[in-house]
């Protein structure tokens, strides 16, 4: 039994450092760009097949490939940013989340159909990164496993570096806090803006391209990961990267275990999707600002 | 104010649906009654999004609450389908209600992630208890008329359809219509000018859920079966695409957007996903280009919205003189 919960535990820890990274972009897009990225899930998807089609029609190594769904979900943020967001920084819009929520959903139906136009719905499993598995005691856990969540990890503790010891990551920082205090001392800001988002939607290819070998990839595989993401980032508070890291863990564990230890094992399996987006509703009831919320980040 | 709909002019539309039904064939007759059913979830979305800025993704949950209270109704107790539709109706504007009452303190993107949040545990409860919804087989229901035709129909979502948009701009041109403007605009300015408005947050859920409910009670009856992906998030795309395509913050706009977009969905079914692809371009070009709409800039009147400089900061003192106008009439 002890061994069963350990493994639950170290599994949830496994998705709960890909949640991380998924989340830790949608909060860089939230606390600079300030609205909810709805495609941030088809980004996700996205990123999985960049790097499966890297591997299969490039002939790019696994690990590598990582970096090539990277790069390509940040060209296609930064596009997207740069042809739809750009009235979100003038008077040319209304009511700004509107419009946001309006255009990002938009871009989630349009990557997702085309992925089941372009990929097809069938899943598909990119090579694993290392074949095999550790065998500690009683539990076995894949080295597939222990790559993504290490170089997870990784990417988590590179962003924060980034964020804190470069002069674009500072930059961020500061129009996050404040466009107009930004703009005074010369930050251009809606460079900053296209760097965020592409960002944004890079960290979260890269976590697709990671969790592709564990779970296989699907068009549709985006859906529940993206609502993880907004539970994650909520419970984190929004815009706070240590929080989500911290949110991404806990939610990861927390699923395990409900879903290892729920009574009736047909319904636990129905629910296990119903699990993240209940605890989503109880955090924004009852602590909206989420854990870690940071005051000058509130959502207007 | 929103202008009067029974002006001339709004007869030609009215006079000309009711005359199509013989001139179609039964498929085209099929997806314009259909139409009328995503007309109405449309119209109140755009009332509930656009007007009063409560931009909800749970939209679809409440019209398979309607539906399926409706269905279950009918198939457990035999009740009778317009009595099923009834309660159908009210049981969607009372969890409306609840939703509306628990989203009170949130706003913009926060209220539309706990719809999404509410809407996907709705939906995988539907698929979970089985015993009672047949799950993802779906649930017969007996359909309100008897014989193949669609004609009975095609009348029956037509006249629904009439009757919710009167009950909406009834009530858009009360004074309840301002109030829900000046409450989308700014909340913290329209409780400052004395207006209540939790009650009309809560007020507008209701109203637009039950409308949901009965879209879905009416769907319910006429195609004969429900199922879980009534409340997807791409059938909840897909109305959003048609309230803003057509036009947001316009009844008529909505639906002659909801008509348009699944008709132009139906002539690209041979596309198969691609037209969902297409449907988001156009959303995306929507917004991008005409923010108010296609049907408004049809009107000649998205230009004036369009370049209107609507600086954020003023919107409070725009909404609030408004405000004070109508409640010294009042």
């Amino acid at each position: 039994m002890f061994e069963y919960f350990l493994l639950q535990v170290l599994n949830g820890l496994v998705t709960g450092l890909i949640y991380a990274l998924i989340a830790a972009g949608l909060t860089i897009i939230f606390s600079v760009l300030k609205i909810v990225n709805f495609g941030h899930g088809a980004l996700y998807m996205l990123g999985g097949y960049a790097g499966y089609y890297a591997i299969q029609l490039l002939g790019v190594p696994p690990i590598p490939a990582v970096f090539v769904a990277m790069a390509l979900t940040f060209v296609v943020g930064v596009i997207f940013e740069r042809v739809m967001l750009t009235p979100l920084y003038s008077q040319k819009v209304d009511r700004k989340d509107e419009y946001a929520i309006i255009v990002t959903f938009a871009l989630f139906m349009v990557l997702e159909n085309a992925a089941i136009v372009a990929f097809g719905p069938f899943n598909k499993r990119p090579p694993s990164f290392a074949e095999g598995a550790v065998h500690i005691g009683l539990l076995t856990v894949t080295y597939d496993r222990l790559v993504a969540a290490g170089f997870a990890a990784l990417l988590l503790i590179g962003l924060s570096l980034f964020m804190q010891r470069t002069s674009v990551g500072q930059a961020l920082d500061a129009v996050s806090q404040s466009r107009d205090a930004a703009a005074i001392i010369g930050i251009d800001a809606k460079r900053m803006f296209a760097v965020a988002f592409g960002l944004g939607a890079a960290l979260a290819g890269g976590a697709g391209a990671l969790i592709a070998p564990i779970f296989s990839l699907s068009p549709t595989m985006g859906d529940l990961p993206s609502v993880q993401a907004y539970v994650i980032v909520v419970l984190g508070g929004m815009g706070s990267v240590p929080g989500s890291i911290i949110g991404g863990i806990l939610l990861g564990i927390v699923e395990g275990l409900g879903v290892g230890f729920y009574p009736d094992a047909n319904r636990a399996l129905a629910y296990s999707n119903a699990f993240g987006a209940l605890l989503l509703i109880i955090t924004l009831l009852v602590r909206p600002t989420g854990l870690f919320g940071r005051a000058h980040l509130r959502m207007e | 104010m929103p202008r009067s709909p029974l002006q001339i002019w709004w007869l030609v539309p009215i006079v000309a649906a009711l005359a199509l039904p013989p001139l179609l064939n039964g498929y085209w007759l099929h997806v314009l009654s259909v139409s009328w059913y995503y007309a109405i979830l449309a119209a109140s979305w755009a009332l509930l999004a656009g007007y009063a800025g409560q931009f909800s993704f749970a939209h679809m949950a409440f019209a398979a609450i309607g539906g399926y209270a409706s269905g279950l109704l009918a198939v457990d107790l035999h009740l009778p389908v317009p009595l099923g539709i009834l309660c159908g109706i009210a049981a969607a504007g009372i969890v409306g209600a609840a939703i509306g009452w628990l989203c009170l303190r949130m706003r913009g993107p926060y209220l539309s992630l706990f719809t999404l949040a509410f809407a996907l545990i709705f939906q995988l409860m539907l698929i979970a208890e089985y015993q009672f919804t047949r799950g993802s087989l779906g649930l017969s229901v007996p359909e309100i008329f008897a014989g193949r035709s669609d004609t009975p129909y095609y009348y029956t979502g037509f006249v629904l359809l009439l009757v919710s948009l009167s009950a909406m701009s009834f009530l858009l041109r009360s004074r309840v219509g301002i109030f829900l403007r000046a409450l989308r605009e700014d909340e913290d300015a329209a409780e400052a000018c004395g207006i209540d408005t939790a009650l009309y947050k809560i007020l507008i859920f209701t109203v637009t859920s039950a409308i949901a409910g009965l879209a879905g009670g009416f769907y319910g009856h006429f195609v004969g079966i429900l199922t879980p992906n009534l409340v997807t998030i791409p059938e909840m795309g897909l109305v959003v695409a048609m309230a803003v395509v057509g036009g947001v913050e316009s009844l008529p706009g909505a639906v002659v957007g909801a008509v348009f977009v699944y008709v132009l969905s139906e002539v690209l079914r041979d596309t198969g996903q691609m037209r969902f692809v297409v449907l988001g371009l156009l959303i995306m070009l929507t917004q991008r280009y005409a923010q108010n709409g296609l049907w408004t800039l049809a009107l000649g009147r998205g230009g004036r919205f369009w370049r209107r400089p609507p600086p954020r900061a003023v919107a409070p003192e725009a909404a609030a003189p408004a405000v004070e106008r109508e409640t010294n009439v009042g």
